[in-house]
């Protein structure tokens, strides 16, 4: 059941994606009406593939990293449809959308082996863990997406020829804003959700960092994120330069979720 | 009876004939007035602007009423007709209302996209229903037009996008600042040009206003003309650091804003964006100051760049527009041709019917003694006949219309059943 939710959810946001990449090129409001539409659909469909596999396996559909980032992907789409229709930015969906699709390859598509819950793998705080890191990441999307569309709005006001993104981004301070945000909302969940993850694996393993891939690399990215909200803060870091800070502590993100997907250690592959 | 359009625009006549044949409204209303009492036209809707002077109107033989009214528009003008006869244009029923959905939605405009057109197009419409010119077609025909009008500006970006170098550097800022309300403005120079652009971005919400100037006095009244403060010039650098937008229009040799007095206060500004636009020729502003970190630096060429893109894409917005208003065209023509045998049918139905209502009465009045029944009976069977005679003449016209071909149709179905002269 929840495996052919899933799938047809994974075809919605290809459709989803598709239309939204076409809305940036082609700019009819039918063609976003239409994405917004295939958005919601594959949402809906991914929340009932969700549910079921909580029913399935009798536990929140977190217990594997793969069923995580299907949840990652959950919250993002979420979030990035309330902010299209309240922050009236159309085009979001063409910056969220490919990133989720990409993010969806392996998780949505085969979030298998649930029923490998280990016997260190109970107790609250690791479903605490995970939820917390779970929206922690989903915020650093939005992060990412809204680093993008910053990077690109500035390039076509500093080299003063407007093209397709100068029509169709939304002011500098808007995104400046928007990635500002995101990074002060996904730090705190991030942090906790790590501090969480290494003292349980203290107590689990006796040990925070004995060779877990997707621990060392998220660590990586913690420090990176760390330093862009304290140079925000701090030292008035902003616009262009955070949004630098924005797509490398993403790309971190994205090497600690590829090393967790793919490579052995405590998280599984 | 056809509908059409005749008339001269930007494209077909040079602008000192157009000047001339420009007609104010209260000429007009007397051309109107004389074409209605010299029964030129059945219906009649003049629109004349700078652009183009344009008579729209309903008329049994149209090529006959269009050089009737031009003639005395001519004589009105004191003008040589043969010199207009060249230029003009005319547009027949079809082509006629594609040419009005165009003119109206701003596609014909020299501007494609303007937004004076629509609110000429409807003063016009006006004028001819205060001198009662206007019919049940032009009525149809112009309500339709203005539907379509607006479909235009609320379903493409033809009226976005700023085609003037004022607008365009008020675009820019949005599309740097969220919003331009209490964005703090610095006026440098007393130029006109700067002055519009201040104003602009004042309808927009920026405040406040700081003007600076050489000279005091202009500054002085410069600030007043824009509610804002005038400051000493050499308080130039310090309110650089302050201020969000800078608009420069000095009439000084050598630029005022150097690279380094930015570079100096943008330290101090933690990240807020400052954008200068520099109007003045020669330039205000260094233009190496685009290079330094959240400073934007416009100048007029830069500025001139950005409409001519945006008329691009005005262009591209266009091409959806027009499409659009063709699409509209064929439902309007569709429910016009309906128009045109309505009538028909309703005198062949209004003829049957009365035929039938007096032989009914004939023959009960040779049946007094006619039950209820009996009379309900022959109701029913005379309206069926009728109706069942109807069906084919009606539903043939309908057809004939929508192909075209509505006119034969009409003549014949009057002249079979002796309808009288059509209407």
């Amino acid at each position: 059941m929840h495996a052919s939710a899933f799938n047809l959810a994974v075809v919605a946001y290809v459709c989803a994606t598709g239309l939204a990449l076409a809305y940036l090129v082609q700019r009819e409001e039918i063609v976003h009406r239409l994405a917004s539409l295939a958005t919601m659909a594959a949402w809906a469909l991914h929340t009932l593939g969700l549910i079921a596999l909580a029913v399935e396996t009798r536990r929140p559909p977190l217990g594997t990293l793969a069923e995580s980032v299907s949840m990652v992907i959950w919250v993002v789409v979420l979030v990035e449809l309330w902010v299209e229709r309240y922050y009236g930015v159309k085009v979001l969906g063409a910056f969220v959308l490919p990133i989720v699709l990409v993010l969806s390859f392996k998780t949505i598509v085969r979030p298998t082996g649930f029923a490998q819950i280990g016997p260190t793998l109970g107790g609250a705080w690791v479903w605490v863990h995970i939820a917390l890191a779970t929206i922690g990441i989903a915020a650093f999307v939005l992060n990412f997406a809204g680093a993008l569309m910053y990077i690109l709005q500035e390039r076509q006001l500093k080299g003063k020829r407007p093209g397709a993104f100068y029509y169709r981004l939304p002011a500098l301070e808007t995104l400046d804003r928007l990635t500002y945000r995101t990074l002060a909302l996904g730090f705190p969940f991030l942090t906790v959700g790590l501090i969480l993850g290494a003292l349980w694996a203290g107590a689990a393993w006796g040990s925070v960092f004995t060779f877990d891939p997707l621990a060392i690399f998220s660590f990586v990215a913690w420090t990176i994120y760390a330093a862009t909200l304290a140079g925000r803060a701090a030292a008035g870091w902003h616009g262009r330069r955070a949004a630098y800070f924005a797509v490398v502590g993403f790309a971190a993100l994205v090497v600690t979720l590829g090393a967790g997907l793919f490579l052995p250690g405590r998280h599984g592959s | 009876m056809a509908l059409f359009v005749a008339g001269l625009n930007h494209r077909t006549a040079p602008v000192e004939l157009r000047e001339q044949l420009a007609v104010e409204e209260d000429k007009l209303r007397e051309l109107l007035r004389e074409a209605q009492a010299a029964g030129i036209a059945d219906e009649l809707v003049i629109v004349s602007t700078c652009n183009r002077v344009e008579v729209y109107g309903v008329a049994e033989v149209p090529g006959e009423a269009r050089a009737a009214i031009f003639r005395r528009l001519c004589r009105q003008r004191g003008v040589d007709p043969a010199t207009v006869e060249p230029v003009l244009y005319t547009h027949l029923d079809g082509d006629a209302v594609h040419h009005g959905f165009r003119v109206a939605a701003s596609l014909d405009s020299m501007m494609v996209g303007e937004s004076q057109i629509l609110g000429q197009v409807k003063d016009g419409f006006a004028l001819a229903q205060s001198c009662e010119t206007v019919g049940p077609t032009l009525h149809t025909f112009f309500t339709q037009a203005f539907a379509v009008a607006k479909k235009v500006r609320t379903e493409t970006e033809i009226g976005h996008h700023a085609v003037s170098v004022s607008f365009a550097a008020v675009e820019l800022a949005r599309k740097i600042f969220a919003g331009l309300g209490g964005k703090s403005v610095l006026l440098v120079g007393a130029g006109k040009m700067g002055e519009l652009a201040a104003r602009h971005l004042v309808e927009q919400g920026a405040f406040p206003i700081y003007v600076v100037n050489r000279t005091w006095s202009r500054a002085h009244d410069m600030a007043r003309a824009l509610s804002g403060t005038a400051l000493p010039f050499d308080e130039l650098a310090t309110a650089l650091a302050s201020v969000d937008i800078v608009i420069t229009s000095t009439g000084a040799p050598e630029p005022v804003i150097a690279r380094q007095t930015v570079q100096a206060i943008m330290h101090g500004r933690r990240g807020r964006p400052l954008f200068f636009i520099d109007i003045a020729v020669p330039r205000d502003v260094e233009a190496t100051v685009n290079t330094l970190d959240d400073v934007y630096c416009y100048d007029i060429d830069d500025l001139k760049q950005v409409v001519d893109a945006n008329i691009r894409e005005r262009a591209r917005e266009a091409q959806r527009a027009e499409s659009l208003v063709e699409r509209e065209v064929a439902k309007f023509r569709a429910r016009l041709s309906d128009v045109e045998v309505i009538p028909t049918i309703v005198s062949l139905r209004e003829r049957l019917e009365g035929i039938r209502v007096s032989e009914v009465r004939k023959a009960l009045s040779r049946l007094p003694e006619a039950s209820p029944e009996t009379r309900a009976a022959m109701e029913a069977l005379s309206s069926a006949i009728v109706n069942k005679i109807l069906h084919a003449p009606i539903t043939k016209l309908r057809e004939s219309s929508r192909a075209g071909a509505g006119r034969s149709w009409t003549e014949l179905v009057h002249e079979l059943f002796g309808l009288g002269r059509r209407s």
